[in-house]
């Protein structure tokens, strides 16, 4: 249970920090996902879909159906205010959970 | 918050398309992966292979991204979709269950609705809780000069008014016709308390000997005589030859007693000296209403008529204390019907009672079934809320269904009860399916289904709870089986209270169908025609009646005709006095009772087509002429009563009292045998019969034997041959007549006969139920002492004795308990005493044998438990 709300909560964290840069898709937010993390965050593509439509239920993106380049309609999802607010404080909470992990562990002498 | 709050609105109003969306947005996410994998040159198999890999499953991913979506209402839906599964799996169960639940809801309804109809709504006036009915005590009618004094004295009343069921003939057509009516005092529609829908009623100006002559119309009579319009009232219309003008039009749902369309005032009829109602000792059918004042009781009402009329007797014009009849109006109309509904409510209440026992057993023998679902369920970490909230959706569901399909059956039976009812049940027009009644019953066969759905599972602690999962479940059952017990003798009471009852009017309907009526009732067929006004003076109608009889029996398919005054069965219309020789008067008066009876005036040929006896003396002929010797035919009650040990004929006779004879002295020429002319069930009367041509009447009945089905329509045809003028109404055969009269009876025998059967059914299930549960809890026990040396007969018993605990205990309560509800029968049985010893062993013995049976099928399978096989199988 707790391990899963934190795996639950870091894939959120990194999903709002990608739609910081821009408004995209699903499959869009997968590949950087991949990216950024260098492979490292390896998660399934499969969790990320619900994981976009619990954070639309909490109203930290909205997202709209848009035609897309492939003649196809994409969802496109966008950061809401909520939602940059929710990442900047989650990512200070991650930066001084980081720190004092750092220091604990005498990495950063 | 707020956004939070649309999302999930938006979430609800949005459901199908989001979820298509959900569905296009994934295929979008694997068409992207694929063309990306395309490009890396992968074969597209392999493309769509790792794409869908990677999406971990298409199917999955959009059932755990619905998922989030799912609300609170997706929760419910699963729990219904999963209900109707289970339901759906068990069909034997779910049917059963609905067909009881349809079966309770349904009957009791439409019953109930009837009972409440007649019973207990209120009747449609202001107040009507403060109107009375006021008669003489004999209920043969007021005579008007008692009216006028009770009117000028009484204290207790806000108004008293009287009126009179009569008919009338519309004389302003080219043809009469004729219509019901109602002839009324003025104050009688302030009294009820009704007001015009058009125009006015009646007041006292319109009843002072100047005044216009005046009529108020029904809503019926109005739309369809006066085409509904407006411009009608004011206009006058001929009654019986008689100009009147239209003032007003009463409200559509207006209702007094019978069926009315036309209503005239009563006081210049009196004036007229109509039907001698002048006369204090003439009683026609006229009968006072009376609106108390507010606060007086019915008691103190009818305390205070009695005293005041004993007071006014001793006079000499009034000399004898005829006593007073005050009761409320509603008790009045629904009258002795009341009984019979009081029984069938008593009925069906009754079969709910054992619809909701067997419901109960049934539920309850479920819960032990699913035991083992439960624990598996408890066993993987499901919470006893989650339980609770399947088994209450589950339950819902059920009732829901049974809820509707019931409210379908309690319409249906609604409407064949209506079919089968007697037309004239008070209020028949204002039965409908009552919501009250059937929320009421919804209400308590839910409670049932929950509380014996539900109870179970609720009563386990949590501790039990989570012992269940482990505990292999024996013994949990126990308690059920007690309980279950106590249902099953509960039920074989109430099935034998409704089998005694049943049984009763079985019995009666055999017994009534037995009785020598003292005619042959078979393919007679009669219309009334009436004779009214001026054109017809007695020595026309003494013609007419030949020549009609002629007419009647010129009819294809007639065998034979006659014309009477009062029609067998349907009950004499003329009682009188009469006085044997001039010179017994004084003796008469001194026994206090002067000789009495029916009085009938008939053609000749009478006798003959009905095949009355002759037993002495002769029969009408046509010797009998308007001026030829007055006679009479006596039949033997008569005989007996009046002339014990002497031959009757030759002897004198003359109707009325010796200071007031009506007709002249007649000759006794025959004596006929008695026949039931007030009815089946009723004693045979005393009937003086006299020849029509001697003494006319206006109203008359021409009947005929026939060989073939006539229409009643061919025999109007032939009087209306003779005149088109004379109004032909009452078409009905006597066979008719005859079940109109005892419709009251086929209902209860009918509706306790069904209600008899399906609770003698329901019980034989139940049994069975209990007793096969009971085999396969003792299937390990059975096997060890069949192992150990028990015979089947043994076993036979052992599971025997179980079905003859619930009869030993059952029976002598439910014929205790039909001891009591036989007098609710008391008036509907004939022939019979209710608490005839044999007809309840009957009843008995009908149950002990059912019961038997019931519990012999799973006993007997019992026997063919194979020791080895039940003890391998723990």
């Amino acid at each position: 249970m707790k391990k899963s709300s934190l795996l639950q909560g870091t894939l959120d964290v990194l999903v709002l920090r990608i739609l910081e840069l821009g408004p995209n898709h699903g499959w869009g937010i997968a590949n950087r996902l991949q990216q950024m993390s260098k492979d490292s965050l390896k998660t399934s593509q499969g969790s990320l879909y619900p994981a976009l439509h619990r954070l639309e239920m909490r109203g930290d993106v909205r997202s709209e159906m848009r035609a897309s380049d492939n003649n196809r309609r994409a969802r496109i999802y966008t950061i809401t205010a909520a939602g940059r607010k929710r990442l900047h404080k989650e990512t200070e909470t991650w930066t001084a959970f980081a720190l004092s992990m750092a220091r604990v562990l005498g990495t950063n002498e | 918050m707020i956004t939070r709050l649309i999302a999930f609105a938006r979430g609800l109003l949005r459901r199908q398309e989001i979820d298509d969306e959900i569905v296009e947005e994934l295929h979008d996410h694997l068409e992207r992966e694929i063309q990306m994998h395309l490009a890396h040159g992968v074969s597209p198999d392999e493309a769509r292979r790792r794409a869908i890999r990677d999406l971990g499953g298409l199917t999955q991913t959009i059932e755990s991204t619905r998922d989030v979506r799912a609300t609170w209402f997706d929760g419910v839906g699963r729990d219904v979709r999963h209900a109707t599964r289970v339901l759906r799996r068990s069909p034997l169960f779910t049917a059963t269950a609905l067909a009881l639940l349809v079966l309770g809801i349904g009957s009791t309804t439409a019953i109930l609705s009837v009972a409440y109809a007649v019973l207990v709504r209120p009747l449609p006036y202001p107040n009507a809780d403060r109107l009375v009915f006021v008669a003489e005590k004999d209920g043969a009618g007021v005579a008007w000069p008692n009216f006028e004094d009770w009117r000028s004295r009484a204290h207790s009343f806000e108004g008293l008014a009287g009126s009179l069921a009569d008919a009338v003939l519309l004389t302003s057509g080219d043809v009469p016709r004729r219509f019901e009516s109602r002839s009324v005092t003025s104050s009688f529609f302030r009294v009820l308390g009704v007001v015009a829908q058009r125009g006015r009623l009646f007041d006292e100006a319109d009843a002072r000997p100047d005044a216009v002559p005046t009529v108020v119309v029904s809503h019926s009579f109005w739309m369809r005589e006066l085409g509904g319009s407006a411009a009608a009232i004011g206009q006058p219309l001929s009654f019986n030859g008689k100009s009147f003008h239209v003032i007003g039009v009463l409200p559509r749902d207006f209702r007094y007693m019978t069926p009315a369309e036309v209503y005239l005032l009563l006081e210049p009829q009196v004036a007229a000296n109509y039907r001698g109602m002048q006369s204090r000792t003439t009683r026609t059918s006229f009968y006072g209403v009376a609106r108390l004042k507010p606060g007086i009781s019915v008691l103190a009402a009818r305390t205070e008529m009695q005293t005041m009329q004993a007071a006014l007797a001793g006079s000499a014009t009034n000399p004898k204390d005829i006593g007073i009849q005050l009761v409320s109006l509603s008790d009045r109309i629904v009258g002795d019907m009341a009984p019979t509904l009081m029984v069938l409510a008593g009925a069906v209440t009754l079969l709910l009672l054992i619809t909701c026992v067997n419901l109960a057993g049934l539920l309850l023998n479920r819960s032990t079934v699913r035991a083992h679902e439960f624990r598996i369920r408890a066993a993987i970490g499901g919470s006893r809320w989650q339980l609770v909230r399947q088994l209450l959706v589950e339950h819902a569901l059920l009732i829901a269904a049974g809820a509707t399909l019931g409210a379908a059956a309690g319409a249906l039976i609604l409407y064949c009860l209506v079919r089968l009812a007697p037309s004239d049940l008070p209020r028949l027009d204002e039965i409908h399916l009552d919501v009250t009644v059937m929320a009421g019953i919804t209400a308590l066969s839910s409670a049932c289904t929950f509380v014996f759905g539900l109870v179970p599972v609720l009563r386990t602690s949590d501790a039990t709870w989570h012992g269940l999962a482990v505990r292999s479940g024996r013994g949990a059952t126990h308690r059920g089986t007690w309980l279950r017990s106590g249902l099953m003798i509960g039920e074989i009471a109430l099935a034998t209270v409704l089998l005694s009852g049943s049984a009763l009017m079985v019995q009666t309907m055999l017994r009534l169908a037995r009785v020598d009526l003292g005619f042959d009732p078979h393919n007679l067929r009669s219309v009334m025609f009436s004779l009214q006004g001026r054109a017809w003076p007695d020595a026309r109608k003494q013609v007419f009646y030949r020549s009609v009889v002629e007419r009647v029996r010129a009819v294809p398919g007639v065998e034979e005709a006659a014309i009477t005054y009062s029609l067998p069965i349907l009950g004499s219309n003329w009682w009188n006095v009469f006085m044997i020789d001039a010179t017994t008067a004084e003796y008469w008066t001194s026994v206090g009772e002067f000789p009495n009876a029916g009085m009938v005036p008939v053609t000749a040929g009478y006798f003959e087509m009905l095949k009355i006896p002759l037993i002495k003396g002769r029969y009408f002929d046509s010797s009998e002429t308007p001026t030829s010797l007055p006679v009479a035919i006596i039949n033997s009650s008569t005989a007996r009563k009046y002339w014990p040990n002497q031959d009757p004929i030759g002897k004198q006779i003359r109707q009325g009292y010796p200071n007031d004879p009506y007709g002249p002295w007649r000759t006794v020429v025959g004596v006929v045998g008695d026949i039931k002319q007030n009815g089946v069930d009723q004693e045979m009367p005393r009937q003086v019969f006299l020849p029509a041509v001697q003494q006319p009447r206006t109203t008359m009945f021409a009947i005929a034997r026939v060989r073939a089905p006539v229409p009643g329509s061919s025999i109007e045809a032939a009087i209306h041959d003779l005149d088109r003028t004379i109004p032909v109404f009452n078409d009905r055969t006597i066979e008719q007549v005859m079940r109109e009269a005892s419709s009251r009876r086929r209902i209860a025998m009918v509706v306790l006969s069904v209600f008899g059967g399906v609770a003698l059914l329901l019980a034989g299930i139940g049994v069975y139920g209990v007793v096969a549960q009971g085999v396969a809890d003792r299937k390990l026990e059975i096997g060890v002492r069949m192992a150990l040396g028990a015979t089947s007969n043994q076993v036979l018993q052992l599971f025997l004795g179980r079905g003859l605990a619930f009869i030993i205990v059952g029976i002598p309560v439910g014929l205790a308990a039909a001891l009591v509800a036989a007098r609710s029968l008391a008036s509907l049985v004939y022939g019979i005493p209710v608490t005839d010893p044999p007809t309840l062993a009957a009843v008995a013995v009908i149950l002990v044998a059912i019961t038997l049976f019931a519990s012999y099928l799973p006993a007997r399978s019992a026997t063919r438990i194979d020791p080895l096989n039940a003890l391998r199988a723990e």
